[in-house]
């Protein structure tokens, strides 16, 4: 199942932007390829596991489907802990 | 709570790609070409290596890269057919073959000695072919034995190969296999394919096996 193997890796360059913000991610969005070789189900289940280990606290991964072979980690969702304005 | 979206638009195998482009450096620094085998499991894989280092593993100097889930099978298989050096790759379960894993190994690989690199991935028909190892290029094996459907079922790895070897002809006769509806289908899917026909066992078909990777060790040492 490579999809771990993805998921890992997403999980990575997640932590590479966040740095110390990494525990407040909450969403982490994926550009999914019809042909890139990738079940967006089984990399969602994959996510959900890689982002509940630290330095994640859980965090959701949605998947978009596009066309081609794009593999692609599109945004980060954080909650910065603030109030609503 | 305030929810802030942070732009990435980053591919994720970018980092897999730039350690494949480190191998590929390497390699094209000592005229060393890479070939990829990718395969189902049990397509003969380790059957065309033996033959392969058994009979021009010294005049080509090649050595091996094999990646394993679990074992060191296939290695050791390997060694007993040659003095040249067999790196394995045990993936400790990861269904492929990754750029770094491949990087590593080439610290054991006397480049210097080298003209064909293979690199014996997982088998798996999926997974390895998005994974990028710095090769020259992937060479699908596709068994008689199996389905003649098998590139319309697994079309990514098709699509990345240049070459189908069709393994274990030797069984034509005993299977309901038409290798000619096996081909159509690999070429619907990737028109550029050529293709090999071999029995590893019966030693059919390997002459112009053998002349193909020598056409490609030459073909590399001039660029070097």
């Amino acid at each position: 199942m490579h999809e771990m193997g993805i998921a890992l890796e997403i999980a990575r360059i997640a932590h590479d932007r966040l740095g110390p913000a990494a525990p407040q991610l909450v969403t982490v969005g994926v550009e999914v390829g019809d042909d890139a070789g990738v079940e967006p189900a089984n990399l969602e289940f994959c996510l959900e596991a890689v982002l509940a280990t630290p330095p994640f606290r859980g965090a959701k991964g949605l998947v978009t489907r596009a066309r081609g072979d794009v593999l692609q980690l599109a945004y980060l969702e954080v909650d910065d802990g603030n109030p609503d304005d | 709570m305030a929810i802030r979206t942070i732009e990435v638009r980053e591919r994720v195998m970018a980092r897999n790609d730039e350690l494949a482009a480190q191998v590929r450096d390497r390699l094209s620094a000592h005229g060393v070409t890479a070939l990829n085998l990718v395969s189902s499991p049990g397509a003969g894989k380790t059957t065309l290596l033996e033959r392969t280092l058994a009979t021009v593993g010294e005049e080509l100097d090649i050595a091996v890269i094999t990646g394993d889930v679990q074992t060191q099978n296939d290695a050791e298989r390997l060694a007993a057919h040659t003095s040249r050096i067999v790196s394995a790759v045990v993936t400790g379960g990861a269904c492929h073959l990754d750029a770094l894993q491949v990087l590593t190994a080439l610290d054991a690989i006397d480049l210097d000695r080298t003209q064909l690199l293979f690199i014996e991935n997982v088998g798996n028909l999926v997974c390895p072919a998005n994974w990028d190892l710095g090769e020259r290029e992937k060479i699908v094996l596709f068994a008689v034995t199996e389905g003649e459907d098998k590139p319309l079922k697994y079309p990514a790895m098709f699509k990345r190969a240049r070459h189908v070897v069709m393994t274990k002809t030797d069984l034509l006769a005993h299977v309901p296999f038409d290798i000619h509806v096996a081909m159509t289908n690999a070429r619907r899917v990737n028109p550029e394919l050529s293709f090999f026909e071999v029995s590893a066992v019966r030693a059919w078909g390997l002459p112009v096996w053998f002349n193909f990777l020598r056409h490609v060790a030459a073909a590399e040492r001039v660029r070097a």
